[in-house]
């Protein structure tokens, strides 16, 4: 067993530990943030989990929550959590039913996929990120050293392929780009502006840096997997693993009762309590 | 959450709350763009995977 096969389940582990907590605030007191935050989280842990087993083995349905959880909704479910904290307006539920209805939709299409699935092109040594994806060859282009392609019919042009896991075309593979946008946009941009917000004030440092880790430990993820699809997989699993930790600091941190804090309400952006 | 008038403050004359701090934010944000960019390339069909 590879440092690689182990990577994944140290993530998992933190990311269990982490929504349990999220969650366990949730329970108490009835903050939608902590809600969606303790979704998104439980999504991150699930695709870390299928991240680990689909190391060791294959399995279809451990594939199927690896890219609905692991790919496509867990950022947005996270950035809607910061939504929820930084916006209290009603749009804001207008967006919770926009992500519900198009997180089943996803589902939905997933679903689809399944049977469609080609399984005979799955391997532990790669890891599960750099075999999902059908990659059209473009003209000149050889296929990797060892790669299994096809050729078939694309968009009425016929092409030779790399096989992935996800034939070309599925339609689910166009849902991830808009719910990973939405998600970095809100999760990532929420801790930036909160972070901002009390850094102008020069107030609560720890809320400051704490929502600094949090957006850095949510970049790393998003950069981890860009570099993965660029075909540099390699730091995948390291930069789950930085990311799960600093978030998680990142949360610990903005949750720490400060020496002067309570008695008089001020909206506390972005705090994690 | 609720707060107190005499909340904690930033430390003043701090190299990490007045330099280290907002290159942070202003680094995070660009590379933030860059992958919102990126990420609207594949959905645009300019990235191909």
């Amino acid at each position: 067993m590879s440092v690689n096969h182990v990577l994944p389940f140290l993530s998992t582990l933190i990311m269990l530990v982490f929504t349990v907590s999220v969650l366990r605030r949730y329970i108490v007191r009835r903050q939608a943030h902590f809600l969606f935050w303790g979704i998104g989280l439980a999504m991150f842990g699930a695709g870390s989990f299928a991240e680990a087993y689909l190391a060791l083995a294959w399995n279809k349905w451990i594939f199927f929550a690896w890219y609905l959880f692991g790919a496509a909704l867990n950022a947005a479910w996270l950035g809607h959590g910061t939504l929820y904290l930084l916006v209290r307006r009603k749009w804001v539920n207008v967006v919770t039913g926009i992500l519900i209805v198009g997180s089943l939709f996803a589902g939905y299409l997933m679903l689809q996929a399944m049977p469609k699935l080609d399984e005979a092109v799955f391997t532990i040594d790669k890891i599960v990120s750099e075999q999902y994806g059908t990659k059209v060859l473009e003209e000149g282009e050889s296929a990797p050293a060892g790669a299994l392609t096809i050729t078939t019919t694309y968009r009425g042009e016929e092409v030779t392929a790399v096989r992935g896991l996800l034939p070309l075309g599925t339609p689910v593979r166009l849902t991830t780009p808009f719910f990973n946008i939405y998600g970095l946009i809100t999760l990532v941009g929420g801790a930036i502006y909160s972070a901002f917000l009390f850094w102008r004030k020069r107030v609560m440092p720890n809320r400051v840096i704490a929502n600094v880790l949090i957006a850095a430990g949510a970049l790393l993820i998003g950069f981890a997997s860009t570099l993965t699809r660029l075909g540099y997989g390699e730091y995948l699993y390291v930069g789950e693993l930085f990311s799960a930790i600093l978030m998680y600091a990142g949360f610990q941190l903005a949750a720490k009762p400060q020496p002067h804090e309570m008695i008089e309400s001020v909206p506390a952006p972005a705090s994690a309590d | 959450m609720t707060e107190k008038n005499g909340k904690s403050h930033m430390p003043k004359d701090s190299f990490f709350f007045e330099k280290v701090v907002p290159a942070s934010l202003v680094f995070m944000g660009l590379v933030m763009l860059g992958l919102i960019i990126f990420a609207a390339g594949v959905l645009l069909g300019f990235i191909k995977f």
